[in-house]
């Protein structure tokens, strides 16, 4: 990948989350506003100051919804544009915020996704694709195919796998936000129903709503905007990749766990950190199988031993790798534009050691790393 | 008369239109191949193509077994998803029929067949591409 010139120091400014889960009483442009409102006053700066702001989301809930959403806080006429790129989408808005600072076009700017996902299977393509027919349009089977795999190439035992949800249910039942707050044993992992073999429910992540949202500021313009620059975090890099061809074929997940890579390697030297250097890490848990492929792709540890490294604790809260710290998605729940928002949440608060319960104690770097259908990867370093 | 579920990914050959091959891309400059439509190469973005029919056998690269189909599914459940590796290179995701769900093992040898697939809206029947086990 080509190197991205840096601009000016950008940092988080302020972070906001409503709780993931099922919010029947609310519409999507609500629950956006119920995560927008508290970013704002965690900055302490006001909507008419915001100058830019991007909103992700994927399911349609009527045009401009971004607009809708933020019209409730007053119409101020400030440019929002609204971003669909999967289960990435909220952290594309975030990227996006990220450069429009970052390039001299904002001092300031509002990223946050909100989602009210559809409870059965994910499907990717339109309702009248040949694909539906064919049966390969399901993201837990792509996810499936892969663990299986995995499992053959690796050595990697079902309850290896399995142990990944019951640290995912540990985390989040320190996190009141988390859709799925109960911890799960090992046995009630392998034991709840397949989806799609070796996948069983609770390695899969639930389908839910929520909201997130994040503040960005220049680092130059803190002051101008009262905000308290000793609870800033910096965006020490931010990057976004599609799909690149793997030699395989061109159909969605099953064959591209490992695309996060040249994003990662591009991350690491636009924040002149190496993967050593990550205290915590949220990395795209839709299912078991893909926070272990995205650790060893973000070099975290070698290709085919993530499995080890859960098994050993290392992605554990009191491990070297604290792993999805908050629950994840396999725990928080994948409501897809505010998934990303909320993976640069969690880090935040993390890094200002506010994290009560769960807070990893000393850290100073954190990654956020999101994928989805279309191969679209983001990885974004914070430090503090 | 049924048609070809995707007539760019498999067209229908003989009277009966029971029997059918896949097609594909091979790249004139780098020599990939890949599978379904395609006007630049996926892998070097050239525009120098030419057509080929994909080999009919291959070996499963991985499977599941879907118990929680997608919406749309016009199928049996449970199902057998099959990632299928080609010996001309790309990779063909499609159901593996005619197969005991406890029998199936990465890198079994299986063979393209067609099914005759009810449209779910009321529309035509489609045959579609599925694979089962060798029978070599």
């Amino acid at each position: 990948m080509d190197r991205l010139r840096t601009g000016r120091e950008v940092v988080v400014a302020g972070v906001g989350l409503h709780p993931f889960g099922r919010f029947p009483e609310k519409d999507l442009a609500t629950l956006a506003v119920d995560a927008v409102v508290p970013a704002l006053n965690d900055a302490g700066v006001r909507w008419k100051d915001i100058p830019i702001a991007y909103f992700g989301h994927v399911y349609y809930h009527g045009m401009s919804v971004g607009e809708t959403a933020l019209g409730k806080l007053g119409l101020t006429g400030v440019p929002i544009i609204n971003v669909e790129n999967a289960c990435s989408s909220g952290s594309t808005a975030f990227w996006q915020a990220y450069w429009g600072i970052s390039s001299g076009l904002y001092d300031l700017a509002l990223a946050f996704g909100a989602e009210k996902v559809p409870r059965g299977p994910v499907t990717v393509t339109a309702e009248d694709s040949p694909d539906r027919y064919i049966g390969g349009d399901h993201m837990m089977a792509g996810y499936a195919l892969r663990m299986r795999r995995y499992m053959e190439d690796t050595g990697a035992s079902a309850s290896s796998l399995a142990q990944v949800a019951v640290k995912a249910r540990q985390n989040a039942s320190l996190n009141p936000f988390a859709h799925r707050n109960t911890a799960y044993t090992l046995e009630e992992v392998l034991e709840s129903r397949l989806i799609a073999d070796p996948l069983t429910l609770y390695q899969c992540c639930p389908t839910s709503e929520g909201a997130a949202a994040a503040v960005l500021c220049a680092r130059d313009s803190l002051g101008r905007y009262g905000i308290d620059e000793p609870r800033a975090v910096t965006v020490a890099s931010a990057t976004l990749s599609s799909g690149s061809y793997n030699g395989r074929g061109s159909d969605h997940s099953a064959f591209s766990p490992y695309r996060t890579e040249p994003g990662a390697l591009q991350a690491y030297e636009m924040a002149g950190l190496g993967p050593e250097d990550v205290d915590l890490v949220q990395v795209h848990d839709a299912a078991t199988i893909g926070e272990l492929q995205q650790l060893e792709s973000l070099h975290l540890v070698p290709f085919g031993e993530a499995w080890k490294a859960t098994e050993d604790g290392r992605t554990a809260l009191t491990g070297d790798i604290p792993t999805n710290t908050d629950g994840g998605l396999l725990a928080m729940g994948h409501p897809f534009g505010a998934t990303g928002v909320r993976m640069v949440h969690e880090t935040a608060t993390q890094l200002r050691g506010e994290a009560g319960p769960r807070q990893v104690k000393g850290a100073r770097v954190g990654l956020a790393q999101c994928s989805g259908a279309g191969d679209v990867t983001t990885v974004i370093i914070l430090s503090k | 008369m049924p048609e070809s579920v995707d007539p760019q990914r498999l067209r229908l050959t003989g009277e009966a239109s029971a029997h059918g091959v896949l097609l594909g891309f091979r790249c004139l400059d780098c020599g990939v191949t890949v599978f379904g439509p395609c006007a630049f190469c996926q892998s070097c973005t050239s525009d120098q193509l030419e057509p080929v029919e994909l080999s009919s056998t291959g070996v499963l690269y991985s499977f599941t077994v879907v118990r929680v189909p997608p919406a749309g599914w016009p199928g049996p459940v449970p199902y057998v998803l099959g990632q299928v590796e080609l010996p001309d290179g790309p990779q063909v995701l499609a159901e593996v029929i005619e197969c005991d769900h406890d029998q199936i093992n990465i890198g079994m040898p299986v063979e393209l067949t067609l099914q005759l697939v009810p449209s779910e809206s009321g529309g035509q029947d489609k045959f579609v591409y599925k694979w089962r086990p060798a029978r070599i």
